[in-house]
């Protein structure tokens, strides 16, 4: 009987993942996913109804990811908006045998030593959220609302390059929705193009 | 990976550093998996000529670097000039990229041999019995293989002033190669509009002929769906092609920017106005 209801689960996941139809347009439901962390514990997006979740998609060896860590930029961003109730989930897609590829040791690990506070780090070394989300670069930025509904996809800020000099500058694009929706206001900036290196997919 | 692999370059790109300010004369600046160079068409500056210098990366195998649209990731190479007073220079020639797909993602992007053309106009106050010319040229840019590397190189050529412009033969072959790789202005004749649909453009291209299968190539982000397959259909007169719409497009979009490339390599520029 428990076998009997596990496989429903999965066939269920499955459905999920199939009737989204591999889109994750702005102003439509994101798509729903199941995904496990780098402390294996199991999340349901559906589950965050009622909160603000980013999605940031991660390499750590990206020029572009570490831009925005080894200038603190990104844990600002984590630490400012998961303190006003925002999940924020750092996805890694990378392939094993790809360049950013990580264990949950190795990520919890780094996120240690760069004193990074995402809520969890998602591992998708199949690629099944990435492709979900058609994730593109490392950093892909994306904000669902508490409806469930994403109100933000692209990049991090409007400066394209791997140059942290220009990050006080910059327009972050997440920073920008974030606050212009928690005030009730449409998102000026909902679709930008992302910036960075491709994520590193399993072929 | 690469900040093992930065390590062990420093020393090497440190003392290219020293070497390329010490130089008068243009030398290739080793660089992450590719040599880069500062070079002219001629062999000196000419008062009131243009001349056409040439900033040109020479990849390791597997490398590639981004075209002006990198596509759904990467950086274009960007240079800034430091000239001589009454000098400038006018927007790069890119060359026509290849389309580098992944699973779901493509790039625009050049691989093995990159020149990338700017013409300079030289004043025609200049004395001829100056010293010689310097120019200095700050290049950034981003190489990849599996893994990207963010890159830069000071560039510097040193060129006497000429009375009469003569060509540098040591570089025709490139030059002339490179022009080569240009994209050609759209054929007169042709005409090319768009329709806009909920998920894609579709593109009718009128020739006079039935037109053999060729890709569009966007000049700017965000418009169609790179990864997407563009499916094409021979019509009497030409053919139509179905581009699916970014994601991230947002806005209508008024003209349709773009390269249309053939199976032989051969890119035209094209416009099309879009009908909503």
């Amino acid at each position: 009987m428990k076998k009997f209801l596990l496989s429903i689960a999965s066939l269920s996941v499955v459905f999920i993942l199939i009737s989204s139809a591999l889109a994750a347009k702005v102003g439509e439901p994101a798509p729903d996913f199941t995904a496990t962390d780098s402390n294996g514990t199991r999340h349901h997006l559906a589950d965050y109804k009622g909160k603000y979740v980013v999605l940031e998609w991660h390499n750590q060896g990206c020029p572009y990811t570490r831009k925005h860590y080894d200038s603190g930029n990104m844990q600002r961003l984590q630490k400012e908006w998961t303190s006003k109730g925002v999940v924020w989930f750092t996805v890694i897609s990378s392939a094993p045998g790809t360049q950013g590829y990580v264990t949950g040791q190795q990520e919890n690990e780094y996120v240690n030593k760069m004193k990074a506070v995402p809520s969890a780090v998602l591992l998708d070394p199949e690629g099944t959220l990435g492709h979900l989300y058609a994730a593109k670069t490392t950093p892909h930025m994306y904000i669902i609302d508490p409806s469930g509904k994403l109100i933000y996809n692209g990049a991090i800020d409007d400066h394209p390059t791997a140059d942290p000099s220009d990050i006080p500058t910059s327009r972050n694009y997440v920073s920008t929705a974030l606050q212009q929706a928690m005030n009730g206001k449409p998102v000026s900036d909902s679709a930008t193009r992302p910036y960075g290196c491709t994520v590193k997919y399993k072929d | 990976m690469d900040i093992l692999e930065t390590l062990m370059r420093l020393p090497r790109s440190l003392s290219l550093l020293f070497l390329g300010c010490a130089s008068l004369f243009a030398q290739p600046v080793p660089a992450k998996h590719a040599r880069v160079e500062l070079i002219a068409e001629n062999t000196g500056v000419t008062p009131g000529h243009k001349l056409l210098l040439g900033v040109h990366f020479q990849l390791e195998k597997d490398w590639h670097m981004y075209w002006i649209n990198p596509g759904d990731s990467g950086q274009p190479p960007v240079i800034r000039w430091q000239l001589p007073s009454g000098f400038s220079v006018e927007e790069v020639q890119w060359p026509r990229p290849e389309k580098l797909k992944s699973s779901q993602s493509a790039d625009y992007v050049f691989k093995d041999d990159l020149l990338l053309m700017i013409p300079m106009t030289v004043p025609s106050s200049l004395n001829s019995n100056s010293p010689a010319v310097d120019l200095n040229a700050d290049v950034n840019w981003l190489i990849c293989r599996e893994i990207c590397l963010a890159d830069r190189a000071r560039l510097h050529l040193a060129l006497p002033v000429s009375s009469t412009p003569s060509p540098d033969k040591r570089h025709a072959q490139l030059f002339g190669h490179a022009r080569q790789l240009l994209p050609q202005a759209w054929p007169a004749r042709w005409k090319a509009t768009a329709t806009s649909n909920k998920d894609d453009f579709v593109l009718s291209i009128t020739a006079g002929k039935p037109l053999r299968e060729a890709e569009f190539f966007p000049l700017e982000f965000s418009q169609i769906d790179n990864g997407a397959p563009q499916p094409w259909r021979v019509t009497a007169q030409g053919a139509r092609i179905t581009l699916k719409k970014s994601e991230q497009l947002v806005k209508p979009v008024s003209t349709l920017r773009g390269l249309l490339v053939t199976r032989d390599g051969r890119a035209y520029e094209l416009a099309a106005p879009v009908v909503q």
